[in-house]
């Protein structure tokens, strides 16, 4: 049994439209469009202001959640069959999982902490006179360029 | 390695005491965002409310934000949390959260059918076990999700709009139909002015004729007396009036058929054209071409995706398309 057994269509990918498209972009699209039934439709959609703001709504969480299935490897799963031509299902995504990120950043985070707390004497002194010496030549350049151009 | 700073919601995450209970928060947190005609305050209390238990340990406010922003990188990570910590149970409760946040009112809203799926299918519950959950949750089974794409839903959900579109509609047939029979009217009284004319003509001859024949009978009485004479004469009077006769025969034959000849047959040729949308005067190579072009475009199979009211429209079609060339080309 498949709950979502008619997952709703994308219209502007139908009429080969971006979300964003003006109301006389919309219009030509559906001129333009060869099926009738799909041309009704998207006059009825897109064509009216509160319609095609309420389908934009749905649109816009339905192509989320298009995208999180691919990065979560959900594209194939129960919920999300039915219609072949599923217009919100993207290939699946190679991006590296967000959590594994998550760690990887924290553990650099920490490695580097270790490191500040480890050479916090000597490092110190390194710093400020590094942080010196920078201040003195953005002096020396600004004095530089107010010269020249003056 | 990344420079990216980081994000709001994994700073609350590292802060938080249960990574698994801030995870559920912003989920729900997505779940409340979509359900409709509920103010912030009660949203946050409802979360809050359905929240009481867990472990998090933090604010409610910066999570809420976040689901307000709809924040695809924070959910991925919520959601990639909650995949790798939960036990079946705990999915299981997740869900039933989520299901109760979404159907508070009764409704359950359209972004939320397609996101309590998405969390069905992340804690892997299968669609039947779900369906039952839904149904003992709410009372009512889950139904498949509208299709707002579709005609079908906003002549249930906007019925106004439909009835307005067919009152203009029916207003633009009516006038089409008042100015066609506006215009009958005048066919008619022209046709009427021609039939007029033509009877006058008629009687016109009639009386030419009758004024003939009295001439010839008064002759004919003149020329008692001289019947050789008057039998030749005869004569060439029945050949005259046969003459006439035939003459007037001819004549109503030839008015006959120039009432007819511009009505019928050029008209059914145009309007054949007109079928393969050519104008009058193309030849049978440019009629071709144009069958075949419209057989194409119009064929049946072009719509076996389509439903069956379509595939029975384009066969109309095609059937009249086939028809018009057939007698084209028979005629030209």
């Amino acid at each position: 049994m498949s709950i979502d057994s008619n997952i709703m269509r994308d219209l502007y990918q139908r009429l080969t439209l971006t979300p964003d498209a003006s109301d006389q972009e919309i219009n030509s699209a559906v001129a333009r469009c060869p099926n009738s039934a799909l041309r009704q439709d998207a006059e009825t959609v897109l064509g009216v202001a509160e319609h095609r703001d309420a389908y934009n709504k749905l649109h816009k969480t339905v192509s989320d959640i298009g995208q999180l299935r691919a990065r979560l490897g959900l594209t194939h799963a129960a919920h999300w069959q039915g219609d072949v031509a599923n217009d919100f299902s993207l290939p699946p995504d190679h991006a590296i999982s967000r959590h594994d990120e998550l760690i990887d950043r924290v553990s650099l985070a920490v490695s580097l902490y270790n490191r500040w707390r480890r050479f916090k004497g000597p490092w110190l002194l390194v710093a400020l006179f590094t942080i010196g010496a920078s201040i003195g030549l953005a002096f020396g350049l600004a004095l530089g360029l107010g010269l020249s151009i003056g | 390695m990344s420079i990216a700073r980081f994000s709001p919601f994994e700073l609350l995450l590292l802060k938080s005491r249960s990574q698994v209970d801030t995870a559920t928060l912003l989920l729900l947190a997505w779940v409340l965002v979509h359900r409709q005609q509920v103010s912030e305050g009660q949203r946050r209390r409802r979360l809050a409310q359905v929240t009481a238990q867990f472990r998090h340990g933090h604010e409610l406010g910066p999570v809420m934000s976040i689901a307000h922003n709809q924040d695809l990188q924070a959910i991925q990570l919520a959601a990639e949390v909650v995949r790798k910590e939960c036990s079946n149970e705990r999915s299981l409760s997740i869900l039933y959260q989520a299901i109760t946040v979404a159907t508070d009112d009764g409704e359950l809203s359209l972004n939320n059918h397609y996101i309590l799926g998405f969390l069905a299918d992340l804690l892997n519950v299968t669609p039947a076990t779900f369906s039952t959950l839904f149904h003992e949750l709410t009372g009512k089974p889950l139904q498949s999700a509208e299709d707002p794409s579709r005609d079908a839903y906003w002549q249930v959900h906007d019925p106004e709009y439909h009835a307005r579109k067919a009152r203009d509609a029916h207003a633009a047939e009516q006038k089409a139909k008042e100015a066609e029979e506006r215009q009958r009217a005048n066919k008619e009284q022209q046709q009427q002015k021609q039939q007029n004319k033509q009877r006058q003509q008629e009687e016109a001859h009639r009386e030419k004729a009758k004024q003939e024949q009295a001439k010839q009978e008064q002759n004919k009485r003149e020329q008692d007396k001289q019947q050789e004479r008057r039998k030749r004469q005869e004569q060439t009077q029945q050949q005259e009036r046969q003459r006439w006769q035939q003459e007037q025969k001819r004549q109503e034959e030839a008015r006959r058929q120039q009432r007819e000849r511009p009505s019928s047959p050029p008209d059914r040729n145009t309007r054949a054209l007109a079928v393969l949308g050519l104008t009058p005067g193309a030849n049978r190579a440019d009629i071709r071409r144009a069958y075949r072009r419209m057989a194409q475009l119009h064929h049946p199979d072009r719509f076996y995706s389509g439903s069956e009211h379509q595939i029975a429209l384009a066969s109309t079609r095609f059937q009249r398309i086939k028809s018009a060339y057939d007698y084209l080309m028979q005629n030209t």
